[in-house]
C-alpha cells in the first residue's frame, strides 16, 4: 500500500512537472499603464483613418463588438460574463483588422493596422496573466453576444479603440487578482 | 392621491435640483461660453447633461421643448427637459440628464421643438468628463526656505484615481501675476522658488489625463493660503564674499611686501646726514668737530680738495685768488667758519663761529665796494667788485629768462639794503651776502654770472645785474647760531648738486682749503 501511495505521488509530481502544452503562469499585469499604451496607439491609429478619407474608403462591412459600456449594468455582472464579453470582442475585432493586411494599402496605414493586431494579442497576455478565462467560441448559437457592423474603416478603428477604452479597461481594473493585492 | 404623488415627486425634484444646482449652475455657467456646438453637453459622475441657451423670447415653459438621444442605431430614448435660470447672466437654459448615459459607443442627441428638430450632436459621453474640483486642499510650511508642501484629495471618483491630471496654481497675495504647475496622478507637489517669508495663495484643478476619459477642466479650488519660511543669509553667498575678502587681502599683502621699501622710503623718508663726508667725526670724536678737524686737518681738507679740484671750481676761487694777499688770509680765515658752520650740525662751534663772524676784519672793505658799485653801475667790468668772497655766484643754468627774472627779485632787497647799510645790521646783510644762488645739474656757468679774470670783460647786462654778484636769490643765509630748525629749514629746499662746468675757467685751483663745496651741505645757499 505504501508503494502504490508512493509511486501513485511520484507519478503525480512527474506529470505536474511535465504538464503538457501548458506555459508557467504568468505574473499579473495590474498596472493599467501596460493598456494605456496600447489605448495610445490606438488613438494614432483612429486618427491616422479618419485623416485618410480617399484611400480608406473601402465598401466593405466589418463584423464587430458592441462597446458601449452602462457602468451600473457591468458593475453588476459576473468576471466571467465580463470576460467573455471581452475576449468574443476581441476575437471579431482581431478578424476584422486581419482582414485588412490582405487589402493593397499604404505604407502608414499598414503599420497602423500591424500595430492593431500585436497590441491585441499583447492585450490577450495581459488578460491570461490577470487569470481571465480565454475566448470560448460557442457552439451553440452562431452569434450569442451583439455585434454592430461598420461600413468603413474609419468607423472600425473607431470601435477598436472604444472598446479597448470601455469594455478592456473597465475589466482590467476590476481583475480580483489585482484587487486581491491592494486589499 | 396621485396629486400628492405628484407633490412628492415635485418637491424631491425641487431638492435634488437645488443641491445640485449649485454645481449644475456653476459648470453650465463655465461652459456657456463655449459657442462652437448649440447643445452643450458634459458627464458629471455617472450622467451625461446637456444643456441649450433659450432662443428667442418665448415664454419659458418647457414643455414644448423634446430632448432625445440614441446609440448603437436603437430605438430614441427621450429625456426629461428642464429649465435653469442663471442668476450671473441672467438667462435662462434647458438641460436634460440622461438617466442611463451608455459610455465608449456615439450618442445622438436631438433637441426638438414643437416637433421640429432643433438642434442634433453626435458624441462620446467618455470625452465630456466635468470633473469636480479637488478636495481638501492643504498648503503647509515645509522648514525650508523658499518651499511648500501642496497636497489635496482627488474628486470621488471610481477606478480613475490614476488616470487624472491636476494643475497647480500659485501667486503671492495681492499680486495677479501667477505661475502654474502640472502634475499626473500624484496627489502632492512642493512648490520650489518662492520668496522667503511671503504669503503665497494655492489653487488646484483636474481633468481626465486624455488617455482613457477626457474632458474639461474643472472649476479652480477656493485659493488656500500658505507662508513661506523667512529665509536667512544664504550660506553659500557668506562664504563666498569671505572668500573674496581674504583673496583681495592678501592680494594687498603681496603687493605691500613686494614693495615695502619703496612704500617705506615715501612715507618715513631717511633723514640725509653728512656723515659719510666726515668719517670718524660722530663715531671717534663725538661731534666735536675741533678735534676732528685738528686729527685729519691736512690729509681730509687736502683730499677733498683735490678730489673736488677735478671738479670745474667756482668763482668764490678765482675771486680770493684775484684778491689782494692781505685779504686772502684773512679770507680764508673767514671762509673757513663759513664752511664749518655750514656743513656742521652741532652747535657747539656755533658760539666760536658767530664770534668770529661779527667782526669779520674786511666787512668794511667790503661795504666800500658795494658802494662805489652802487655810483658808477658801468664798472662792472672792475673785477674788484666781485672779489670778495663773499658774494656769491649765481649759475646760470641756460634760461636766461628766468634767471634775469630771479636777478631782479633778487636784487631788490639787496638794493635796500645797500641803501640803508652801514653798521646796522651787518650781520644780516652779511647773510645776505652769504647766499648763494646755485642751480642744479649740469649747468653751464655763462659768462655772465661767472666770476672772470680782471682781463676778462663782463658782459653788460644791465643795471639790475651789477647786483648780480652780490645778489641773493632771496635767500637769507643767517649765520647766526645755526639751529637745527635752521638746518631743517636748508633740508627742505632743494640742494642742487654742482656738476657745473666752467670753461672759462679750465685750469684747476691749487688752494688749499679755499674751494667751496658746492653741493649739499656745503656754504651754498639754498634754492628756493
Amino acid at each position: 500500500m505504501f508503494h502504490g501511495s508512493g509511486l501513485f505521488a511520484l507519478l503525480l509530481m512527474v506529470l505536474e512537472w511535465t504538464r503538457p502544452g501548458l506555459s508557467s503562469p504568468l505574473r499579473p499585469i495590474c498596472d493599467l499603464r501596460v493598456l494605456d499604451h496600447f489605448i495610445k496607439e490606438a488613438w494614432d491609429a483612429e486618427a491616422a483613418m479618419i485623416a485618410c478619407k480617399d484611400a480608406c474608403s473601402i465598401a466593405t462591412n466589418f463584423t464587430v463588438p458592441l462597446t458601449t459600456v452602462d457602468f451600473d449594468v457591468w458593475d453588476a455582472m459576473k468576471i466571467e460574463e465580463q470576460a467573455q464579453e471581452v475576449q468574443s470582442g476581441l476575437h471579431v475585432l482581431n478578424e476584422a483588422i486581419s482582414s485588412l493586411q490582405i487589402s493593397n494599402q499604404t505604407d502608414v496605414l499598414q503599420s497602423h493596422i500591424d500595430a492593431s493586431i500585436s497590441n491585441i494579442a499583447s492585450i490577450r497576455q495581459v488578460l491570461r496573466s490577470l487569470s481571465i478565462p480565454e475566448y470560448v467560441p460557442s457552439s451553440s448559437d452562431g452569434e450569442d453576444m451583439e455585434m454592430q457592423k461598420v461600413s468603413s474603416i474609419s468607423e472600425l478603428f473607431q470601435v477598436h479603440i472604444n472598446f479597448l477604452r470601455g469594455k478592456v479597461r473597465r475589466l482590467l481594473t476590476s481583475a480580483p487578482v489585482c484587487r486581491q493585492g491592494v486589499s | 392621491m396621485r396629486n400628492d404623488r405628484l407633490k412628492i415627486v415635485f418637491v424631491l425634484c425641487l431638492a435634488f435640483v437645488s443641491t445640485g444646482g449649485q454645481h449644475l449652475e456653476s459648470k453650465v455657467a463655465q461652459l456657456l461660453q463655449d459657442k462652437a456646438e448649440d447643445i452643450k453637453c458634459f458627464v458629471e459622475g455617472k450622467d451625461l447633461t446637456c444643456f441649450w441657451e433659450e432662443e428667442e423670447e418665448r415664454n419659458n415653459l418647457h414643455d414644448q421643448y423634446t430632448f432625445t438621444y440614441s446609440y448603437e442605431n436603437k430605438k430614441k430614448m427621450a429625456c426629461v427637459v428642464s429649465s435653469l435660470s442663471l442668476l450671473a447672466s441672467n438667462k435662462t437654459v434647458f438641460f436634460c440628464k440622461l438617466p442611463k448615459t451608455p459610455f465608449f459607443t456615439t450618442l445622438v442627441v436631438q433637441v426638438y421643438r414643437d416637433a421640429q428638430m432643433l438642434y442634433s450632436r453626435s458624441l462620446n459621453a467618455e470625452n465630456f468628463l466635468f470633473l469636480d474640483p479637488p478636495r481638501n486642499l492643504t498648503v503647509t510650511n515645509s522648514g525650508k526656505e523658499g518651499q511648500l508642501n501642496v497636497s489635496w484629495l482627488p474628486p470621488p471618483l471610481k477606478y480613475m484615481d490614476d488616470s487624472l491630471i491636476y494643475e497647480v496654481r500659485y501667486a503671492m497675495e495681492g499680486s495677479n501675476m501667477g505661475k502654474v504647475e502640472v502634475i499626473k496622478v500624484s496627489t502632492m507637489l512642493v512648490l520650489l522658488g518662492l520668496q522667503s517669508d511671503t504669503r503665497y495663495k494655492v489653487w488646484v484643478r483636474v481633468k481626465p489625463d486624455g488617455v482613457a476619459y477626457k474632458g474639461y477642466w474643472s472649476a479652480w479650488t477656493e485659493p488656500v493660503f500658505g507662508v513661506t519660511p523667512p529665509g536667512d543669509m544664504d550660506p553659500l553667498i557668506v562664504v563666498l564674499v569671505l572668500f573674496i575678502g581674504l583673496i583681495l587681502c592678501l592680494l594687498s599683502l603681496t603687493v605691500i611686501l613686494s614693495h615695502h621699501k619703496f612704500l617705506l622710503k615715501k612715507l618715513w623718508p631717511d633723514i640725509p646726514t653728512p656723515e659719510h663726508k666726515f668719517p670718524g667725526l660722530f663715531t671717534v670724536y663725538k661731534g666735536d668737530f675741533k678735534e676732528w678737524m685738528s686729527q685729519n686737518n691736512g690729509s681730509i681738507w687736502g683730499r677733498s680738495v683735490h678730489v673736488y679740484a677735478e671738479e670745474l671750481p667756482s668763482p668764490l676761487e678765482v675771486l680770493s685768488e684775484v684778491s689782494l694777499t692781505g685779504h686772502a688770509t684773512s679770507q680764508r680765515e673767514e671762509r673757513k667758519p663759513v664752511e664749518e658752520e655750514e656743513e656742521k650740525e652741532s652747535e657747539r662751534s656755533d658760539s666760536r663761529l658767530t664770534d668770529r663772524w661779527r667782526e669779520p676784519p674786511h666787512a668794511h672793505w667790503l661795504m666800500e665796494q658795494l658802494r662805489a658799485l652802487q655810483d658808477n653801475p658801468e664798472s662792472l667790468s672792475q673785477s674788484s667788485l666781485l672779489q670778495s668772497h663773499d658774494t656769491y655766484v649765481t649759475l646760470n643754468q641756460g634760461d636766461n629768462e628766468r634767471q634775469d627774472d630771479d636777478v631782479f627779485e633778487e636784487t631788490v632787497p639787496l638794493q635796500t639794503l645797500f641803501t640803508t647799510a652801514g653798521t646796522s645790521s651787518l650781520s644780516t646783510s652779511r647773510s645776505d651776502l652769504g647766499s648763494l644762488q646755485q642751480s642744479s645739474g649740469s649747468g653751464r656757468l655763462s659768462s655772465q654770472s661767472s666770476f672772470e679774470y680782471p682781463n676778462h670783460t663782463w658782459p653788460p647786462k644791465g643795471p639790475g645785474y651789477a647786483y648780480m654778484a652780490v645778489a641773493d636769490s632771496g635767500v637769507s643765509m643767517d649765520y647766526s647760531p645755526m639751529s637745527s630748525s635752521r638746518i631743517a629749514e636748508l633740508g627742505k629746499h632743494r640742494m642742487y648738486t654742482n656738476d657745473y662746468k666752467n670753461d672759462i675757467f679750465p685750469h684747476k685751483w691749487p688752494l688749499s682749503g679755499q674751494h667751496i663745496k658746492s653741493g649739499s651741505g656745503s656754504c651754498t645757499g639754498t634754492v628756493w
